[in-house]
């Protein structure tokens, strides 16, 4: 127990005092301040220019026989439009677009047809959809008067809406969305760096050959324990920094950010889903953190650890793969995911999602955690075993029976 | 203290590495542990050291099953390395205090051990900015910081400079004199001839010979003299077939018996301008050669 504590005070040291670490984590906390601060930096650049902010309004020209009746109609929904009527030729508008007088125009030939010119269409013009509402409504009234409403009655009948109320009783997956999103991505990205960083911590003790004295020095199991507990540590302190600086640069903020739902949302997460989030990050990277740092030790140079701990990779990119798709297709709770949520290779994801975005029986999660916490026994001893043979072994990478030999020898 | 091998086999897959090493060494002692590349040393060394255990076979301490909560080995490996981008004292430290050794007794160790080797300068530096003799220096310190019962030293003079070299030997025999088993390995025959009461020659993983050194030299035959002069020519043409010369210069002569060993000697410093004469005795090379060199020993390349 007293050479574990060491050891992993030393590894422990060995991150933070890490100048990517250091940079990396400093890197994401700037980064999300930007993003947070955004709209304020935004907001006060927007108060110096509102004096002069309506003269640098684009020009949308609108030609019809209907005159001044459309012109009204458009100037309501085109808000960031000055419109104007025109009575010029098709030729001469189009010669005002292109030259940039007016942003785009609306040559309007019959009740139903229009012709819309634009210069550059943009991917997100919806000028046109707008366009076509309005001139629906403006049929519609028409219309309905000359059957012999009045424009009272006809204007209460266009302007019905339905007003509805959603209750959800289980998990609202449009609200849940972002924040489980946001953590699977997190769990991932941790779990892959932190493992491939344990598997090339060993490596490089082995090819140093720092190994031959430290396995005289310390029990693998100290070491194998030590070096992953203290890379989830350093994990931990990175997710920390970052989602701590995230909410505290949120709430500095909030009244900017107003009614952005995306944002709110993400804000708005449950407690007791960071505890589950807590207990399957751990978890989830023991394992994986576990069979990186067994890989590791088998490779004998550092430049083989990649193609090494590949197939470790594969299986958890796999794992990943089917919990995302599963999650965009807003089917959780199909039998993949169950079956996944219940492998200890993939439940930290899978089961998490599941709890993030549907309702899951508790019974479920407890059997979830039990085969997870089992699992990372069972692996952690496993692979300070493979680390203790593979750790003494120079020259070709070894065959999976061969180490599997040696370790049942041992 | 006394540390016992007692037939240690050990067998990796369907390769026998070690099949049936004994060797027997003495605190205040050095013992040398010798054998050609493959032959097993480091096998023995790493199963004394508990890396992994024998497949059957004892390792004693005073006769009872070694106790490795009590007693502390210090260990040099041949293949050198430490964290080459850590800095010195860090490294030191933490190596000692993995040997249960607490903050406090490690640093203060650790400044001993830097100031005995002439290192203090080094103490904040990283591992690789150093000479690859001086990372060998502070290699050393992991042997021995944490005050081990038992120092293991595999090939401890490659690499050094004879002013090292010197250092390295002093430091040896101060260890030796404070009680320690000092355990050599090394090919480096005068080395462990200098050091070493006793030996134990490995030879394709089975002890080929163990003892006490002078008790092995007196077992030869003592039925040739050494003799250094300045009329070789002389005596050469008086003993004819009898004599030859050895690759020192010096003149071997073969005697009929062992018995008439002290009549020749007479009869030579009467006779000849002598300067030395005495019995001759094999030296470890020649012990060496004969018990570790006429099987071809395979390298094992996959566990050394």
């Amino acid at each position: 127990m007293k050479q574990f504590g060491k050891i992993l005070k030393f590894e422990l040291k060995y991150y933070l005092k890490n100048k990517v670490f250091v940079g990396v984590t400093v890197f994401l906390v700037l980064l999300i301040a930007g993003v947070m601060f955004f709209p304020k930096i935004t907001e006060s650049f927007k108060s110096d220019e509102t004096t002069n902010s309506t003269e640098t309004q684009p020009v949308m020209l609108v030609k019809s026989e209907m005159g001044e009746e459309i012109q009204q109609a458009f100037s309501v929904v085109f808000t960031d439009y000055e419109v104007k009527t025109t009575s010029e030729d098709l030729e001469k508008i189009k010669e005002q677009i292109t030259s940039g007088e007016a942003e785009c125009a609306f040559v309007i030939t019959g009740n139903a047809s229009y012709q819309y010119l634009v210069n550059n269409l943009s991917i997100y013009d919806v000028n046109t959809e707008i366009a076509d509402s309005v001139l629906i409504d403006i049929y519609r009234m028409q219309a309905m008067m000359s059957s012999g409403m009045t424009s009272e009655q006809a204007g209460e009948i266009i302007s019905f809406t339905v007003d509805s109320k959603v209750i959800s009783l289980g998990k609202d997956q449009m609200q849940n969305y972002w924040y489980t999103y946001i953590m699977i991505f997190a769990l991932y990205m941790v779990i892959l760096l932190y493992g491939q960083m344990v598997a090339t911590n060993v490596a490089t003790e082995k090819s140093s050959r720092a190994m031959e004295v430290l396995i005289t020095s310390a029990k693998p199991t100290a070491m194998m324990f030590g070096k992953v507990i203290a890379s989830c540590l350093a994990g931990l302190t990175q997710l920390v920094a970052v989602f701590g600086s995230a909410i505290l640069f949120y709430s500095l903020n909030k009244n900017y950010w107003g009614d952005n739902q995306i944002i709110a949302s993400i804000f708005d997460m449950p407690v007791e889903l960071l505890g589950y989030m807590l207990i399957f990050f751990v978890l989830g990277f023991f394992i994986y953190a576990f069979l990186y740092g067994a890989i590791g030790s088998t490779a004998s140079k550092l430049e083989d650890i990649n193609t090494s701990v590949m197939p470790i990779t594969m299986l958890f990119i796999v794992g990943f793969l089917v919990v995302m798709f599963s999650f965009a297709a807003g089917s959780v709770d199909n039998t993949l995911m169950k079956v996944c949520s219940f492998v200890p290779f993939t439940s930290s994801m899978a089961m998490f999602t599941r709890i993030a975005m549907s309702t899951v029986p508790w019974y479920e999660i407890v059997i979830s955690i039990v085969i997870l916490i089992g699992s990372v026994l069972g692996i952690g001893v496993l692979s300070a075993k493979i680390y203790r043979v593979g750790v003494l072994l120079y020259g070709t990478t070894p065959k999976l029976s061969s180490i599997i030999k040696a370790i049942r020898k041992a | 203290m006394i540390l016992e091998l007692k037939n240690i086999e050990k067998a990796f897959g369907q390769k026998r590495v070690l099949s049936g090493v004994s060797f027997r060494a003495e605190s205040g002692k050095a013992f040398g542990l010798l054998g050609r590349n493959g032959a097993g040393k480091t096998t023995s060394i790493r199963i004394l050291m508990d890396v992994f255990p024998a497949d059957s076979g004892e390792v004693l301490i005073d006769g009872k099953p070694i106790d490795y909560n009590k007693i502390q080995i210090g260990y040099l490996p041949e293949e050198r390395g430490l964290y080459p981008k850590k800095l010195i004292i860090d490294q030191l430290v933490y190596f000692a205090e993995l040997k249960g050794m607490s903050k406090r007794e490690a640093v203060k160790s650790v400044d001993y051990w830097l100031q005995r080797l002439n290192m203090t300068e080094y103490r904040g530096k990283r591992l690789d900015t150093l000479s690859k003799g001086n990372q060998q220096k502070i290699q050393l310190i992991t042997a021995l910081a944490h005050n081990p019962d038992i120092i293991i030293l595999d090939e401890p003079f490659s690499g050094l400079d004879p002013v090292n070299a010197m250092l390295l030997k002093d430091v040896v025999k101060e260890q030796i004199k404070k009680g320690k088993i000092v355990l050599f390995s090394s090919h480096q025959m005068n080395y462990i001839e200098e050091f070493c009461d006793s030996i134990a020659i490995l030879n394709s993983g089975k002890t080929a010979l163990s003892g006490d050194l002078h008790d092995i030299k007196r077992g030869y035959v003592r039925d040739r003299l050494a003799v250094r002069t300045e009329c070789a020519d002389k005596i050469k043409s008086d003993f004819k077939e009898n004599c030859s010369t050895a690759e020192n210069g010096e003149l071997i002569i073969k005697l009929s018996s062992a018995d008439n060993k002290r009549s020749v000697m007479k009869q030579l410093v009467e006779n000849y301008d002598i300067d030395e004469v005495r019995v001759y005795e094999p030296s470890l090379n020649d012990i060496f050669v004969e018990y570790a060199g006429n099987e071809g020993v395979k390298e094992n390349e996959a566990v050394r």
